[in-house]
């Protein structure tokens, strides 16, 4: 048996006399219930705060086991005022934060007050799963308390903020949060190891998109240049070489990227790097054709017949086209890149950063080696098709070179351009040639598949001499008979358009209803993808009726629309923001890379119940 | 409700006749002499008054700033009371450097003004906040520095045995307040406070 003596004992709580202003401070776990649940990766946190009592947002904090921070969103919370004192961010009612990659064990730490009575310590509560451990009820022991000196390092109540002085504050501008912590999810959860097979795996996912489509083409032509020398092992070596130089590229383009502070979609669209990439094109057409009939200044012909040679089966050249397709590939913003990316930004750790960036790509590349391994087979070796099947590469290259320019050029240059190309593949292919009698099915198609295109070169030649810009109705030119049929999905130019800073904000605060901020460029090829068959789409239309649509064009790039990118945390189109009806955003939900229709209308659903909640819109007067 | 006299005089008379706890209770530093007159803790008011209003609180606690002024006001009047204000940082590592300013200032003999300057920073302390209350005080942030090394031990002495006594008194948050051998959870008003001091004197 043991006494304890403690004046603690002696003292009683007074909690009823006159003295207390308020009722008695209840339990900080009966004040603050919290409660958790996982969809997929992600982990959502309320607390249900008890009438009388608010949650601090900025004290929200989650981490894993070790102390590291995790990318815990918040939505924007009510601003309270303490005469004197300043402003700070509270909820009441409700509230919610969710991490977009959860691990399994992680901690969690909030902290509130009785409003007008007693403010509670930072409380910690260990994470497992769905189970919920409350550790030591008082805060911090401070046995050992922070360094003086270190002011600036602790977290979370030091960390700078601009303070408002000004009353009713408006909505906090979106805050400049991270992409969902993708590489510091993956970390958390199995390590280096982990996060690389995963960037590789989603790599795989992501290579049947049509931003990778080009790339099956490409790596084709290269097997098919190899003639009769031509084995599986060699296609395998070769179509494994083209994947690890693209790999490489892409990683080596996401460190000079984040080295040079600039956006590394941006900078793939500077018209320097399209001529540079489209000339690498032209130069393996050229190689492609042949130079024999071709006059050329002596120094360029001998370089051109040197890399002819060379990429007559070089391992080098196929590596060259490794690289050049990277650039090719590069400006399609995936949430992995933008991730990778962001993380490289975030915490400068290049090399890691990299590596997630070559995983990603040697992902990507796995199906092309696969197909060019077990496809190489199907390639005639010799004979009078050899020569065909090289022009036919040669014109894939210079397809791809037009379709690189196109962003650089007016469109009704594009379809002059196609229409040569097409019709030169006519004549190449014997649109004109004469068939013997006896000519078999083989040669018939052929020659019609020439005659074909021949026409619908002519068409586009049409088309481009009467100012059309479109590829796929040439004749449809501005006075022609255009037929209007009215489409009930919804188009480009259903989104009002910013390109600030300052209009964005406006545009999101102004509307008085939620809002959902689409960046896109007409260079972007899984905007396009996007634009036709998900926005298009009636049932998304219909989920976003009672959204303010906003778009960013990125089409024409600005100093102004550069720093929106960088406050936004935007890596490059596509990527879609959605906002509550007071201008914050709701970070957990934004949408990164190509996107189905159905994710777009439960995203849709997912903001309107998000909104639906008082945590994000207490303000009775935004309601109306 | 509080206990009788009678009792308080039985338990230490208990207390008396079992020396180890005795041994303990002194040690102990939730005892009644640690929480009232701990000999490290700097006191304000009146050091011979009758009565100790202890306080439990943080810099950044919004509630404990806006009574600030209201009890050293009371104190201030009565004229007779003992008050020890003492830090239990639960807003995390901003307040647990102003405690340590502000207690470091104290062997720089400037105590009060340095208190009563972090009392009236934003409740969201900045360094650039503690740098100013520390100008205010005639300080700097380096000096105090130096005097928070130095007094490392005192300091954090002084911060465990809050942290215990709060966590023993199982208060739940700041402002919380002793007063005499009642404790109080949560702001008092001032007619509260003095309500609780006129108790204590019985």
């Amino acid at each position: 048996m043991r006494f304890n003596f403690s004046f603690v004992l002696l003292v009683v709580l007074s909690i009823c006399g006159p003295a207390l202003a308020l009722g008695p401070p209840m339990d900080m776990a009966d004040a603050f219930k919290l409660s958790i649940d996982r969809t997929g990766t992600a982990a959502t946190f309320r607390w249900q705060v008890a009438e009388g009592y608010y949650l601090y947002r900025e004290s929200l904090q989650a981490t894993t086991d070790d102390g590291t921070k995790l990318d815990l969103r918040t939505p924007a919370g009510e601003m309270k005022d303490d005469p004197g004192f300043g402003n700070t961010e509270v909820y009441f009612g409700q509230a919610a934060a969710t991490l977009a990659d959860a691990p399994q064990t992680m901690k969690l730490t909030f902290q509130g007050c009785q409003d007008g009575g007693i403010c509670y310590p930072f409380r910690t509560v260990a994470i497992d799963g769905l189970r919920i451990e409350a550790e030591a009820p008082f805060g911090i022991r401070p046995q050992d308390p922070p360094a003086f000196q270190s002011f600036a390092l602790i977290a979370p109540s030091a960390e700078p903020e601009k303070v408002e002085q000004s009353a009713p504050a408006p909505a906090p501008v979106p805050a400049p949060l991270a992409e969902p912590g993708m590489v510091e999810g993956f970390l958390a959860r199995g390590g280096t190891v982990l996060l690389l097979a995963s960037f590789m795996g989603l790599g795989v996912l992501l290579a049947f998109t049509p931003c990778v489509f080009p790339m099956y083409p490409i790596l084709a032509a290269t097997l098919g240049r190899q003639g009769a020398s031509l084995s599986p092992g060699r296609s395998f070596l070769l179509s494994s070489t083209y994947v690890v130089a693209l790999a490489a590229a892409f990683s080596l383009f996401g460190i000079l990227a984040a080295w040079l502070g600039q956006s590394f979609q941006i900078a793939l669209q500077s018209p320097p790097a399209i001529l540079i990439t489209a000339a690498v094109f032209i130069i393996l057409a050229i190689a492609s054709f042949g130079m024999v009939e071709v006059q050329l200044p002596a120094g360029l012909r001998d370089r051109l017949a040197r890399s002819q040679r060379s990429l007559g089966g070089s391992f080098g050249s196929t590596a060259i086209l490794g690289f050049s397709s990277a650039l090719l590939i590069g400006p399609c913003v995936t949430a992995p890149l933008a991730g990778a990316l962001l993380y490289i930004a975030k915490t400068g750790n290049l090399l890691l950063g990299a590596a997630a960036l070559f995983a990603l790509g040697i992902g990507k590349g796995i199906p092309l080696i696969l197909i060019g391994t077990s496809g190489a087979a199907l390639l005639p070796r010799a004979g009078a098709w050899m020569a065909q099947i090289r022009w036919l590469f040669g014109f894939i290259f210079l397809a791809t070179a037009i379709w690189y320019i196109d962003r650089l050029i007016p469109p009704p240059v594009t379809l002059a351009l196609s229409a040569a190309l097409l019709v030169s593949i006519g004549v190449f292919f014997g649109a004109f040639d004469t068939l013997p009698q006896q000519a078999g099915i083989g040669r018939r198609l052929m020659k019609s598949a020439s005659l074909l295109s021949m026409l619908y070169g002519v068409f586009l030649a049409f088309g481009a001499a009467s100012g059309s810009t479109s590829m796929l109705q040439p004749l449809q030119f501005s006075g022609g008979p255009v037929a209007s049929r009215s489409l009930p999905g919804l188009t480009k130019a259903s989104f009002a358009t910013v390109s600030s800073n300052g209009e964005l904000k406006a545009a999101v605060a102004e509307a008085g209803k939620p809002s959902l901020v689409y960046f896109t460029a007409d260079w972007c090829v899984s905007c396009r993808v996007i634009e036709r068959s998900v926005l298009s789409d009636p049932q998304v239309a219909e989920s976003l009726k009672d959204t303010n649509l906003v778009s960013v064009d990125l089409s024409d790039m600005t100093p102004d629309k550069q720093q929106l990118m960088k406050d936004s945390n935007v890596i490059g189109p596509p990527t879609m923001l959605f906002f509550d009806r007071k201008g914050a955003e709701l970070p957990s939900i934004r949408m990164v890379g190509e996107i189905s229709a159905r994710s777009l209308i439960d995203t849709a659903a997912q903001t309107q119940q998000a909104l639906a909640k008082p945590a994000i819109d207490n303000t009775a007067g935004a309601r109306q | 409700m509080t206990l009788t006299r009678r009792q308080l005089v039985a338990m230490a008379g208990f207390a008396a006749i079992a020396p180890p706890s005795l041994v303990f209770a002194r040690t102990d530093p939730t005892s009644q002499e640690m929480v009232l007159h701990d000999p490290e803790a700097p006191v304000l008011g009146n050091p011979k008054g009758d009565v100790t209003v202890v306080e439990y609180f943080d810099y950044q606690c919004p509630y404990c700033k806006s009574s600030y002024g209201m009890v050293r006001d009371v104190v201030e009047q009565d004229g007779k009371v003992r008050l020890v204000l003492k830090d239990w940082p639960v807003f995390g590592g901003a307040s647990v450097i102003a405690a340590q300013a502000v207690l470091a200032s104290a062997k720089l003999g400037k105590y009060e003004k340095t208190l009563d300057a972090m009392f009236h920073t934003p409740n969201k302390l900045q360094q650039t906040d503690v740098e100013k209350a520390l100008k205010k005080a005639g300080l700097t942030f380096d000096g105090v520095g130096k005097a928070v090394i130095e007094h490392q031990a005192w300091i954090s002495g002084l911060l465990d045995r809050n942290w215990m006594q709060a966590a023993a008194f199982k208060f739940v948050g700041t402002p919380s307040f002793v007063v005499g051998t009642t404790s109080f959870a949560g702001v008092l008003d001032r007619k509260g406070l003095k309500e609780a001091i006129a108790k204590a004197r019985g």
